[in-house]
């Protein structure tokens, strides 16, 4: 997963309309507030720099470095998890 | 005795709803975990009450519906109920044998709302899967899993795995893959209802085991990133129980087809235990209150052993059915945990004895119907 991936959700797999967990098959994953903000933002089209950019606009005065730190490796470890795959 | 008060004893959300839609099933599987005494179609609910149920089993906080059966695919309402599992919010997922599927109706079932599909499998080869499936159905599902890949749907393969199909466990995942699958299940039988019937029949042996451990673990690296790979342990060969429906009365309610609401597949068999209906009573109340899903939950049940022990937090004492049959106490240590002193009964069981025949799941209870007539799987 690099600035230019595109990550998207794997098939079955959605984040909840209201609440905060991403649903699968049998089962779903508890997110942080910040987790689903970037998971809002996969959508198989943007990439991370693009869901990077409207987060650093989100949220006002945060450094862009930390940001971009926190996205990457929160979208590894989902990609870790099998939950997201990054489009080819 | 001293007691640490315990997050154990606060009532939980339940996440996930099991929805028994039907005990009607075109499979007579030798390790069929439903209960002994089926239901009969006349006194199936309604499709209203279902509904009603999804919509109170959200506004509860459940996430996941699993509609199951039995076979679902002979409820004719089946793309009705999926729709109003996702009008109400729910993640649906279907566990079915495909028999009875058609490209046509699994696109009705997609279309109503249907995410995810789960389909079994009994062995690699057609007169043994079938054998111990009861009826003919390899073939047919075979035949669906390019059909059900053409759908936006998760799809997972599940194995059911124990003595007679254990030693094929390599070509048995080989052929998994070649389905096609985000997802596999590598699932041990475990004994409930008619499994625990056959289990001297089903019961691997050790060397199977260990041998079938090293072979998940392999796969599940091998195959990392492209089939997420998931298994469930033989219990009858661990040293601590498993976390049986994630602790009872604490993540899970099952509908049975005709409403009672129990916490788990097998409730049925503890003696005592009155299950409350959803035609009687909403199913928040049901979650609450039901003397049933209140026996068991907590800590207060628990013989001292547990009680004290750190991993009641873990494993919430492991499965009361289980307790119950192979102790004849449904309060007793499940036996697979070390600690128990009935523990000694399932190393025993491990050693597997002559090998004794099948008994069906249908009225003659002696030949597999629509057999391949007098075949044996070695």
């Amino acid at each position: 997963m690099d600035m230019n991936s595109i990550p998207m959700v794997v098939r079955g797999c959605r984040l909840h309309p209201t609440q905060d967990v991403l649903l699968m098959p049998e089962g779903t994953l508890e997110l942080n507030g910040s987790s689903r903000d970037v998971l809002a933002r996969v959508d198989g089209n943007r990439d991370v720099t693009a869901i990077v950019q409207e987060l650093v606009q989100e949220y006002e005065g945060a450094l862009e470095a930390e940001i971009r730190t926190d996205v990457l490796a929160l979208l590894q470890d989902l990609k870790q998890r099998g939950v997201l795959r990054e489009r080819i | 005795m001293s007691t640490t008060p315990s997050a154990l004893n606060s009532t939980p959300r339940p996440l996930s709803l099991i929805a028994e839609l039907t005990h009607r099933c075109p499979l007579h599987c030798l390790y069929c975990s439903n209960p002994i005494e089926m239901r009969k179609a006349a006194d199936e609910l309604t499709t209203e009450d279902w509904e009603r149920v999804f919509r109170e089993a959200a506004a509860l906080g459940v996430l996941q519906l699993s509609l199951t059966g039995g076979e679902p695919l002979v409820r004719k309402d089946l793309a009705q109920l999926i729709a109003s599992g996702r009008k109400a919010g729910l993640y649906v997922n279907m566990i079915t044998s495909a028999v009875g599927l058609t490209e046509e109706r699994l696109a009705e079932l997609v279309e109503a709302g249907l995410e995810h599909l789960q389909l079994s499998f009994q062995d690699i080869d057609e007169a043994s899967a079938n054998y111990i499936a009861g009826t003919k159905a390899h073939a047919i599902k075979l035949a669906l899993a390019p059909v059900i890949r053409k759908f936006q749907l998760a799809f997972t393969v599940n194995l059911v795995v124990h003595r007679m199909n254990l030693d094929r466990l390599e070509q048995f995942i080989a052929m998994a893959e070649e389905l096609g699958p985000d997802r596999l299940e590598i699932a041990h039988v475990q004994y409930y209802g008619w499994a625990l019937k056959n289990r001297s029949l089903l019961m691997p042996t050790e060397k199977q085991v260990h041998r079938s451990l090293e072979i998940v673990a392999k796969a599940k690296e091998r195959l990392r990133g492209t089939i997420q790979l998931e298994s469930v342990f033989p219990d009858y060969y661990g040293s601590f129980p498993k976390a049986c429906v994630g602790g009872w009365g604490r993540q899970m309610m099952l509908i049975d087809p005709v409403g009672n609401a129990l916490p788990c597949h097998a409730a049925a068999v503890i003696p005592n235990l009155e299950f409350d209906n959803v035609r009687a009573h909403e199913l928040g109340w049901i979650w609450r209150e039901s003397s049933a899903f209140q026996r068991f939950r907590g800590d207060a049940w628990m013989p001292g052993t547990c009680l004290e022990c750190p991993r009641k937090e873990i494993d919430f004492g492991g499965c009361r059915c289980q307790a119950f049959l192979l102790t004849g106490d449904a309060k007793a240590i499940d036996p697979v945990c070390r600690y128990s002193p009935s523990h000694g009964l399932l190393e025993s069981l491990r050693t597997a004895g002559a090998q004794p025949l099948p008994i069906w799941r249908n009225e003659s209870n002696r030949e597999p119907p629509g057999s391949a007539g007098g075949y044996l799987p070695t």
